[in-house]
């Protein structure tokens, strides 16, 4: 007799989730064993930091801004309009500069991991690796997973940078806020404990959109069609899983760390 | 066919019974979503021979090929390749292994985004065990030999079908190795560069004692291979009665082998899907 659909469909996400896991924990063991692909993983944080900066730029900045204009107004009418660089830079070194370049990164290289390595997997490109001695997780997956993690590390500092003096620009020209007051609210704003999630957040976001954006690239099937569908897979999960693993690690944090 | 590649004729017989089998199948099984995809198949090719793998589509000939490799575990049986098992070798050691196996993919598979010189050059490089120079003179006799030299340093890209094929087989040679492994080479191909790849194969076949494993729909590929022999005087494959000594025969039906064994007891086999299929 036939498996219920339901329990197929449960045994299916859970085929996926050991999969998952088992590429997580190869490509990490990989970081660790012979050959090393320095070259390869120079060449990815080319594509991925270099390649992902003007994106990352601009919404950083005007991410920054918008924040400005809506804080502000708010603040306004309370009388603490000159607390708006404190809130903008808080809010972005927090949250929104890790999610935001993080999910700017999974749209443009998740995307790209999976159609790349999908291309390569039904055109037997990864078979022909395999067939001439290289392993192609070690050769493709580690470089993109060590890359990706450096790299959005870097990105989500420009990001946050970016943001507040977008948030600067906006409360000195439109609401012609004091600099130093804003500079020095924004930065006095921020503690360690900010810093330490804020920053901690890019490289596990770094491994969630890498990873992802791989393994739907390695389980694409059906020809082209089937890249294309890996392809805006992977961009959807990795945005999904990089939303709820924000809450979980800001969750984490304040247990923790107590704020 | 003009070459520069330095292979090593030999005298001994390609088919000496006191030579182990390189490439040895038994009993392998193997099913995909509860089908049978092969069912007991078992052969051997001893050490210089080439078996000729036929059989309609889907009766299990390409994954035979990525068996021998490695790239596919049966569910059961046993498969040896140049003396080591490799139904059941752990993944890290068949990447040792498949450096004496060189595989032409059906689409030639090579890396679109590196030129023709980095992928011959892939296995050495990956090695890293020659230098600069060393690998560019590797690559270019490799290229030579399947007379592409000119073409080091296009992207693959930039080739027509037979030319992919070509460079595919160049980059499966680099490494020299014992086993060749071709999925139909000729698919897709104009009669002339047909001819070209098949010569090729009979040259690898009769000057370098490669044993090979070659799946082709063409029956023509198939008697050519085993009515010719490579002429190193006359720098061709010619005509010759004692290829058929080299070649052998399997045809697949469903995943099971209906005949194993030389041209003409193929011809004459009383068969009736034989003869079906050879009409």
């Amino acid at each position: 007799m036939d498996a219920l659909p339901v329990s197929g469909w449960i045994k299916d996400q859970l085929q996926a989730l050991q999969d998952f896991v088992l590429l997580l924990a190869q490509a990490f063991s990989n970081i660790f064993r012979r050959p090393f692909y320095y070259d390869d993983v120079l060449l990815q944080m080319d594509t991925i930091g270099f390649g992902s900066l003007p994106i990352v730029i601009l919404t950083g900045f005007f991410t920054g801004a918008v924040m400005a204009l809506q804080l502000s107004s708010t603040l306004a009418q309370y009388g603490q309009i000159e607390r708006t660089g404190e809130l903008v830079s808080i809010s972005l070194v927090r949250e929104l500069g890790p999610v935001l370049s993080s999910l700017m990164v999974a749209g443009r290289n998740a995307s790209g991991m999976a159609s790349e390595l999908g291309s390569m997997l039904v055109t037997e490109q990864l078979d022909a690796m395999r067939a001439l001695g290289t392993d192609p997780l070690k050769k493709l997956v580690t470089p993109r997973l060590l890359a990706t993690m450096i790299m959005n590390f870097f990105l989500t500092i420009v990001a946050d940078l970016c943001g507040i003096f977008g948030g600067y620009v906006y409360s000195a020209l439109a609401i012609g806020l004091d600099s130093r007051q804003f500079w020095s609210s924004a930065f006095y704003a921020l503690d360690f404990h900010d810093l330490v999630q804020g920053l901690t957040k890019p490289v596990i976001f770094g491994i969630i959109v890498a990873l992802v954006g791989c393994y739907y690239g390695l389980k694409a099937r059906g020809g082209t069609q089937g890249v294309g569908r890996a392809t805006t897979q992977s961009v959807v999960a990795a945005s999904l899983l990089v939303i709820m693993s924000d809450f979980v690690i800001s969750r984490a944090v304040i247990t923790f760390l107590g704020k | 066919m003009g070459s520069s590649l330095q292979l090593t004729p030999t005298a001994a017989p390609p088919q000496d019974r006191r030579e182990p089998p390189v490439i040895r199948f038994e009993e392998v099984r193997l099913s995909f979503e509860r089908q049978a995809l092969l069912d007991g198949v078992s052969f051997q090719v001893r050490k210089g021979a080439t078996k000729v793998l036929l059989g309609e589509a889907s009766s299990g000939k390409t994954t035979l090929l990525k068996l021998a490799l490695g790239l596919v575990r049966p569910d059961s049986g046993r498969i040896w390749v140049c003396g080591a098992e490799v139904s059941c070798l752990p993944e890290s050691e068949l990447f040792e292994l498949r450096r004496h196996i060189g595989i032409v993919f059906q689409e030639s598979a090579l890396f679109d985004s590196l030129s023709v010189r980095e992928n011959v050059a892939f296995r050495l490089l990956e090695e890293q065990r020659y230098d600069d120079a060393e690998i560019e003179r590797r690559v270019r006799t490799a290229l030579s030999f399947v007379e592409l030299e000119e073409a080091i340093d296009k992207m693959p890209a930039d080739l027509s079908g037979g030319m992919k094929r070509r460079v595919s087989i160049a980059r499966a040679l680099i490494s020299e190795p014992e086993v060749m492994l071709y999925d139909s080479p000729t698919g897709g191909l104009d009669p002339i560069t047909s001819t070209t790849i098949m010569e090729l194969i009979v040259k690898l076949r009769d000057v370098n004692r490669v044993t090979a494993l070659l799946v082709t729909h063409r029956l023509q590929d198939a008697y050519f291979l085993a009515t010719h022999a490579w002429n190193a005087g006359a720098n061709q494959a010619q005509p010759a009665p004692e290829a058929a000594r080299f070649t052998s025969f399997l045809l697949l039906r469903q995943g099971r082998v209906i005949f194993d064994g030389a041209g003409s007891d193929l011809l004459a086999s009383p068969d009736e899907y034989v003869h079906t299929y050879l009409s």
